[in-house]
Order: C-alpha cells, then structure tokens, then sequence
C-alpha cells in the first residue's frame, strides 16, 4: 500500500511519517427470538476498513480511510459506488471513512474534510457531543460516523477553544422500518417518505481549561439535531393502521459543561447540556450525566446514573436513544486476565424498572493479527420504554478480526 | 564533638553523598530529547510470550519533560498513545488516546499503578524521576551481574504522590547508569527493573535492554531500546492533547 501511495502522489514516504492500519471483520448476531417486522435469527456480515495519515510537511498532514461492507440482512447496500455523505438508509457498500487534511503550527490546528470530533468526558452517554452521529442500524451495537467540516484547535497554557463548522449534517443512520431494532407497534403499518433535510449548517464551540488535576468545559451548538423527529400522518384507520412518517432533523441550540475532578479512590466526571427548539419543534431539555471511575490492579470500574429533565414540553415522535438511556444507572466494569485476553460488561437500568440492557463480552487474542470476541446483550423491559421495546432482540455474537 | 553528633554528620555525609550520585547519574543521561523504538515481549506467568512495539519520543529533561508513547504494534492497537507531562514539583499529568473512541482520557493519579496497556510497566513507571522529588540514603555497595554498583534507597517526598513507598536502586560505579530498581509497597517487593547491555549513545552510556519483572503476577516484559537518538529536533506542539489525537 505505502508503495502504491508512492507511485499515485510521487512521494516517498517515510516510515515515521506515515501509518496505516486496518482490520477485516467477520460478525454473527444471532437472536434467539423473531420480531414481528422480521423473522431472521441470524445476521452476518463483514467489514473491511483500512485508514492511513501522512505527514507531507512539518505542518501538513492528511488522514485517510475507507470501508468495505456486505451483510446477509441487506443492512448494506447492494450497490456500487464510494458513498461521501452518510446519508443513506443503509449502510453504503463502500464508504469514505474519514478524509481530512490538517495545517498545525504551534498552539494552531486546523482541520478540514471528514473527521471524528468528539466533545464530553462520561462514558456510554455524552449529552455535548454534538458532531458525533452514530449508525443506530443495530441500536445497542453503534458505531462512530465521521463529520464533514472544518476545525480549528487554539490551546496555549492548558486552555484550549475548539470551533467546528460543518456545512451540512451529517445524520445518524436509524433502524431499517422492516428489521427488528425498528420496533413499531403491531397495529401500525409505516411507509417511510423521503426525510427532509436541513439546509443550513451548523456551528459550535468549546473552551476546556486543563488544570493541575482536573479538567473541564463548556461546550455550545448551534445546529441541528443528528437524530431525527418524525413527522407522523395516519393514511386509513382500518387495522393495521396505515402511517406515513417523514424524518427531518429539527433545530437544536446546546449550552453543555464537562468536568473530570479526581478525589482519591475515584475519579468523579459529570457533563450536562440544555437542548434548546429555537424553532419551537421539539421538546427543550436538561441531560447530565454523573460518574466515578477507577482501576484497580485489573480491573476496571464505571458507575453512575443519567438523568433528564423537560423545560418544555411538545411530543414531537422522534428517535432518540441518547434520551432513552436517561432516568437510568450506567455502568461498565472491565478485567483484563493476562495479556491476550479479557472480559467485560456493561449495561444500563432504568430507575423504574421498565427496562434493562446487559452486555457481557470476552475477547481473546489469537497471536499477532487475530482477535476473537464473544458476546452475549441481555434485553429486558416494557414495550413503553426506550430499552424494553427491544426486548425481542437479545442476542449473541462472535466477531472475529484480522488486523492489519 | 559527641558520639551522637559524629553519628548524625556520618549520616548526614552518606545522605549527600546518595543525592551526589543520583544527581550525577541524572546529569550524567540529559539530553535536550530522545526518540527510540521499542520493542516489548510480555511473558506471563504460565510463559506465555506476546510481542508489542512503541516510538518513544521525548523533549526536555528530567521533571520538565514531555513525552509521547505510540504503539505500532500489534496492529489492533496502532495509535493507541500515552501523553505524559512531567513536572519538577509534581506529579505527572498523563493521558491516554484510544483511536478506536477517537477519545483521550486522563490517567488519574489513582489510577496509576495499573498496568499500562498489557505490559509489566505500570503507568507510573512511565514517568520521569526528578533527583528533587526523593529522598535518598546510601545503603552500601553490590555487585550487580557483574558491575560494582551503589546501593541507593529512595523515597518519595510528601509532595509526589507514588504507589511505591521506597525504591532500592543500584548504581553502576563505572559509567553511572542504572543497573536495578526495585520498587516497594510498604515490605512487599512488587516490581525489579533490570537494566542492561549499556552502550554509549551520542556520549550517554544507556542500557538498551530494561526487564521489568512484576512479582506479583510473575511476569515479566523485556523492553528494548532500538534506532535509539538523543538530541533529534522536536517541537513543543508534538506534545499536546491536540497532538496525541493527530494519528488516526
């Protein structure tokens, strides 16, 4: 590959300044109970990614990389053609990952093209983290998707103001309406119009202050929301009830805070954000998040709880899983055996009971390149409630990976 | 002059003459930065062996510096990076990149005696020790494979918070490196770092090769020091949160 990219770009790359890696991913979910929009019990699917940066100066460097995916459940596209956008309903076949090109002098980074921002310092939920929308194909099971704006980074004396542009959003990609993390009711029969996408662009900014010790952060938005509402129109009452929904992405204002403080045994981090509707849409809110953390020889602990309060009130459908893991205790705890291999869970509990996701994972490396992972997600809950509406989808998987 | 007197100026005088030696073997090993590519085998207690790499890159010296711990191998933990900034009066502040969360995380000061991502170091064996932020008292003299050496026990002033509570460190007599470090939690002696193949590099006698033995697992990581360089141009901005993000 490194002589490949030599003979395209007529460089000659030296080793410290570039690296790649990549990994080939083979997966198997199989659920041991159907769901009424979806009687598979088995999915299978593959990945190939690959991702490179170079640094072509002192003060230039580009970051690079693409996906390539087929899955036995059409969560993929069957199509050809490099998908950019991230738009799709489903997962395009090959994607551009993540390409960037970045300009740094000292103190000064700017960044521009696809790229991973991530804001927040909790685990498992980060309410300020605005410019990450996620693939929610398999709601439990999400990934990253990058962003396409511009980015700049001025830090000096452990402050540092990030401001981030995007020019257009980049959604969350949500469940298949015909697959089993979609969940409608039984009565209902939707058909999906095409979404509505927002035409603007969206702004925001975040000071964080290192300390002796400590760190912290106020973050702000000004956007759109990367999940999406619905707007809901019944076509006949007969049973089932037949129902056009139209996403669209409704205006999102964010004031955010993020603080990390050790106190001895633990390591305490909250982060909050009020989530505005200057277009009036949607409901306005309060998430926070509150968490210890520590390690301790092997192992190590997450715990906490994650709260929501409503402002304002205006019952718009819409899907939101980072609402849904609210009024909920989180945690994660994980434990390394030796240097191969390791076990982990997480999970969350709503504070009423209503619904309950458990994820135990034990991963094991197999010599320099393969890894093996087997994992089992417990479901539980009432159809009412964010988590219990997948109680129909507990499921096992095994992921095996080369890695390049 | 009283028996008691001459008794606290011998110790007075040995305590000196510790400090003396550490102070030596710091000056002894400054450089301005320090780049080298290491190269790690962990083996477990049953034997078990499992490789990794690291580009280690420094700038500055000794409770000033900066540094930055890269892993290139094995492949799934490419660009996984430690960031650590040491300081004269303190503890160090160290985070932790994970490309995969595209996040960094801050390694709490409680949180440092954990192993550092599957090695035998632990994340505080990581940091660079200041000659001010310990104590010293000169226990005698050993020879150590085959080098005579000092015989130094340290411990961490109240103002460094440390998992260890004393260090016992052995000096090599002939060019000032370190020959072993053993590392105590109260009596229970938990990790032995031995130091060896010591060859002169740019005028600084280095050992290339560190075996880091932690005793209560009963495992070991043999770390060597390959395509070592001191005094290679570096920036500031190389050692930053933003920095550690660059990769990947």
């Amino acid at each position: 590959m490194r002589a490949a990219l030599a003979l395209v770009f007529g460089l000659s790359l030296a080793a410290q300044d570039f690296s790649q890696r990549g990994f080939l991913e083979l997966r198997t979910a199989v659920f041991p109970q159907t769901a009424p929009n979806d009687r598979g019990r088995a999915v299978a699917s593959a990945l190939l990614r690959y991702e490179a940066t170079y640094r072509i100066s002192s003060g230039w460097r580009v970051a690079g990389g693409l996906d390539a995916r087929t899955d036995t459940h059409h969560q993929t596209e069957r199509r050809w053609g490099l998908s950019w956008q991230d738009r799709e309903r489903q997962r395009p076949a090959f994607a551009v990952r993540r390409a960037s090109v970045a300009w740094e002098r000292p103190g000064v980074t700017l960044e521009l093209g696809k790229q991973f921002i991530r804001w927040g310092k909790a685990d498992i939920l980060n309410p300020t983290d605005r410019f990450a929308p996620r693939d929610f194909l398999a709601v439990v099971d999400n990934e990253f998707l990058a962003v396409t704006a511009a980015r700049v980074s001025v830090g000096a004396h452990g402050d540092t103001v990030e401001m981030v542009w995007a020019p257009r959003l980049t959604p969350s990609r949500v469940p298949l309406l015909n697959q089993r993390w979609a969940a409608l009711p039984q009565w209902s029969q939707v058909r999906e119009e095409a979404p509505r996408w927002p035409g603007g662009g969206q702004f925001g900014a975040r000071w964080n202050h290192v300390g002796s010790g400590w760190e912290a952060s106020l973050t702000f938005y000004e956007g759109y929301n990367h999940l999406p509402s619905f707007e809901v129109r019944p076509v006949s009452a007969e049973f089932p009830v037949r129902i056009e929904a139209r996403r669209f992405y409704p205006k999102l204002r964010m004031w955010g805070a993020d603080a990390a403080v050790p106190l001895g045994p633990v390591t305490l981090k909250g982060e909050t954000a009020w989530f505005g509707a200057p277009a009036r849409q949607t409901d306005e809110y309060v998430l926070y998040v509150v968490q210890a953390e520590r390690q301790a020889g092997e192992w190590v602990f997450v715990g906490g709880y994650a709260g929501e309060a409503v402002t304002r009130w205006r019952a718009v459908p819409g899907f939101a899983p980072d609402r849904g893991l609210t009024e909920a205790f989180l945690g994660r705890a994980s434990y390394t055996i030796d240097a191969n291999r390791s076990v982990a869970a997480e999970g969350a509990v709503r504070r009423n009971g209503d619904g309950l996701w458990l994820k135990l994972e034990y991963s094991q490396a197999l010599g320099q390149h393969w890894r093996a992972t087997a994992a089992f997600t417990l479901i539980r809950g009432a159809p009412t409630d964010f988590l219990g509406q997948y109680r129909r989808n507990s499921h096992a998987t095994l992921t095996l990976r080369y890695s390049f | 002059m009283s028996k008691a007197a001459t008794l606290l100026l011998a110790a007075s005088l040995f305590a000196q003459d510790a400090r003396q030696i550490v102070e030596e073997a710091q000056r002894r090993s400054r450089a301005d930065s320090e780049r080298y590519e290491g190269t790690l085998e962990v083996i477990d207690a049953r034997g078990r062996k499992s490789l990794k790499r690291w580009v280690y890159r420094r700038l500055g010296s000794h409770g000033n510096s900066k540094a930055i711990i890269r892993f290139t191998e094995p492949a799934e933990v490419r660009g996984v990076a430690l960031l650590i900034l040491n300081h004269p009066e303190r503890a160090s502040d160290q985070w932790m990149w994970t490309p995969a969360t595209q996040r960094e995380r801050r390694i709490a000061l409680q949180d440092r005696s954990t192993r550092f991502f599957g090695t035998d170091f632990s994340f505080e064996d990581l940091e660079e020790r200041d000659v001010n932020q310990y104590d010293y008292r000169l226990l005698g003299e050993e020879t150590i494979e085959g080098a005579a050496c000092w015989k130094i026990e340290s411990r961490p002033r109240k103002t460094r918070a440390s998992q260890y509570t004393h260090s016992i460190l052995w000096i090599r007599k002939e060019n000032y490196t370190f020959a072993r470090i053993e590392n105590y939690v109260r009596e229970e002696l938990v990790r032995r770092a031995n130091y060896r193949e010591v060859h002169n590099v740019q005028g600084i006698w280095t050992p290339r090769l560190i075996e880091m033995q932690d005793l209560r697992r009963n495992s070991r990581t043999i770390l060597r020091l390959e395509k070592l360089e001191y005094n290679v141009p570096m920036k500031e901005s190389d050692f930053t949160l933003q920095a550690l993000r660059r990769e990947f």
